[in-house]
């Protein structure tokens, strides 16, 4: 192979690793950079400190137990919903199969939407108000409870984890699944016994994705999470922190660490469901 | 029980799930739609109508018509970029290929406060070009790389190298190979990379919300988080909400009509 040759793949991806370098990495060490500055001083003359990481363990542990508490039982939700959807679309149904999987674009129009429309489903005079009347559950309370939070994350996410546990059934050979039935177990013995634990590493990527996605939300805790969950979230504090507070330091130093949270369980997820392409 | 019903209660299940899961997904699109032609009217009666569609007409369509010009700059950004990249990791071999592409997706899986938050910063100390119409779409185009790369990834995997090769044989050479044999056959697939690009990029507000205040420009969905922080669920809020969803809709649903869901699979669905 010829210099030339050996070049030519790399001559190829170029501008793209030029565009993520520029665009991607170098941001971020900016980020990493500023969140060892105390404030805004970045701007004027740097202050370098550490007590942005050191205010991460005591001021704001509390917003990272609320945000982790909130997406990881989004994602669990996701779980419960999402399994036995995946497992009918790859196993049981052809028939409109396409329909819906198309209907899997929509959470992906973004969470502003999801937001809004479940924000207006609970507002008293929406159309959820009847049934809450009824059932006697304040209307406010319910748009701006933890459940309703969780809801709206979990739709949010849905499709991501549905790619996970999908990537994972379709990677059990049909065949093993046929064996057990020749053997004579039935069809809940043959899930419960094969399916289930051959996909189980499917079922923990699928988690983690969808914890990973969750993390990045905005709208939703602005909009639905109430007093605790749109101050508290993380996503909104670092919005809060340095566009409103002007705390660049603090508000990258736990940008940074998001970021690296959510790096690594999305790593573990590719991992867990052999997600990676190549 | 005969086995034959046991099968159709089993297929009612089935599809009876599926739907209801569907329905629930489909949930907020509903009701904001609903919201958008359901107004009052001064005299407090409630009617269904396009009014809420025509007030919105002057004021919201120029933050409409920005988001498409941002969107389809990062298409065309992304597909000059990405079609190269991902032909350069399926056919060539060389060390480094699986971490090189695992740099690439980095962006994909930052939460997008911080990226959008580390943007600012480098656009205020190194790359002030940026504070602007540019900023948004080297955001965008760096931030939605992946969904291009992903796509054609998938797309050179199913052209066999044999119609390449076949091409190159009987005299092509390799931009002609490239141009009439190679593009044609992975088209699809870039399609589905600018079906996805495009629905994300239109729809994209946090990154778009935090450059909003340097560079003062409001894109649609930006535009329709401010309106719902301000005034809450008005029907012209919806209605602004609805025609971004239903713009949306419409591409999908002309994607999905021409090429269906082959060169999606493998990438965002089973």
């Amino acid at each position: 192979m010829t210099i030339r040759d050996r070049l030519k793949p790399l001559a190829l991806l170029t501008p793209a690793i030029a565009l993520e370098v520029g665009l991607f990495f170098v941001p971020l060490a900016m980020l990493g950079i500023v969140s060892f500055t105390s404030r805004d001083s970045f701007f004027f003359t740097p202050e370098w400190t550490t007590k942005n990481y050191e205010s991460l363990f005591s001021v704001f542990s509390f917003d990272f137990q609320v945000t982790f508490g909130l997406v990881i039982v989004a994602a669990f939700l996701d779980l419960l919903l999402g399994f036995p959807f995946t497992y009918i679309m790859t196993r049981k149904i052809r028939k409109y199969s396409d329909v819906f999987r198309a209907v899997m674009l929509v959470p992906l129009f973004g969470e502003l939407y999801i937001a809004y429309g479940f924000y207006y489903l609970f507002l008293p005079g929406g159309p959820l108000y009847f049934i809450l009347d009824i059932l006697e559950i304040p209307a406010l309370k319910a748009m701006y409870s933890v459940q309703t939070a969780v809801i709206a994350l979990a739709v949010y996410t849905f499709p991501f984890a549905v790619y996970n546990i999908g990537i994972s059934l379709q990677g059990i050979d049909p065949a093993i699944e046929e064996s057990a039935r020749c053997l004579g177990a039935g069809w809940f013995r043959t899930f419960w016994k094969v399916t289930l634990p051959m996909c189980l590493p499917g079922l923990l990527g699928a988690w983690l994705v969808g914890i990973g996605w969750g993390l990045g939300a905005f709208a939703i805790p602005v909009m639905m999470g109430g007093a605790m969950i749109s101050q508290r979230f993380l996503s909104v504090e670092v919005y809060s922190l340095a566009l409103l507070q002007l705390d660049l330091g603090t508000a990258s130093a736990i940008g940074i660490v998001l970021a690296l949270v959510a790096v690594t369980i999305f790593y573990f997820s590719l991992k867990a469901s052999r997600g990676a392409l190549i | 029980m005969k086995p034959k019903d046991t099968e159709r209660i089993g297929q009612f299940v089935s599809y009876g799930y599926v739907l209801a899961v569907s329905v629930f997904l489909l949930v907020p699109f509903m009701v904001t739609v609903i919201r958008s032609v359901t107004y009052s009217l001064p005299d407090g009666t409630t009617t269904v109508g396009l009014k809420p569609y025509f007030d919105i007409m002057g004021s919201f369509w120029p933050k409409v018509y920005l988001s498409l010009s941002i969107a389809v700059t990062t298409i065309m950004i992304d597909t000059a970029v990405g079609i190269p990249a991902a032909y350069a990791l399926v056919r060539y071999a060389f060390p480094g290929k699986r971490a090189l592409y695992t740099l690439l997706n980095g962006v994909w899986y930052v939460p997008g406060i911080c990226y959008a938050l580390s943007l600012i910063l480098a656009y205020y100390f190194l790359y002030k070009w940026a504070l602007g119409y540019w900023g948004f779409i080297a955001a965008y185009s760096a931030g939605f790389l992946l969904l291009m790369l992903m796509t054609c990834i998938v797309a050179f995997k199913y052209v066999d190298p044999c119609y390449e090769e076949s091409a190159s044989c009987l005299g092509a050479g390799r931009l002609t190979t490239f141009f009439k044999v190679t593009m044609p056959l992975i088209g699809p697939g870039v399609s589905a990379g600018i079906l996805l690009i495009f629905v994300l990029s239109f729809n994209e507000f946090i990154t778009a919300l935090l450059l909003n205040l340097p560079t003062k420009l409001m894109t649609a969905p930006v535009r329709v988080f401010a309106e719902i922080t301000r005034a809450r669920a008005t029907p012209y809020i919806a209605a602004e909400a609805a025609v971004l969803q239903l713009i949306s809709l419409a591409v999908v649903v002309v994607y999905l009509k021409i090429v269906g869901t082959k060169y999606l699979r493998g990438v965002v669905l089973v």
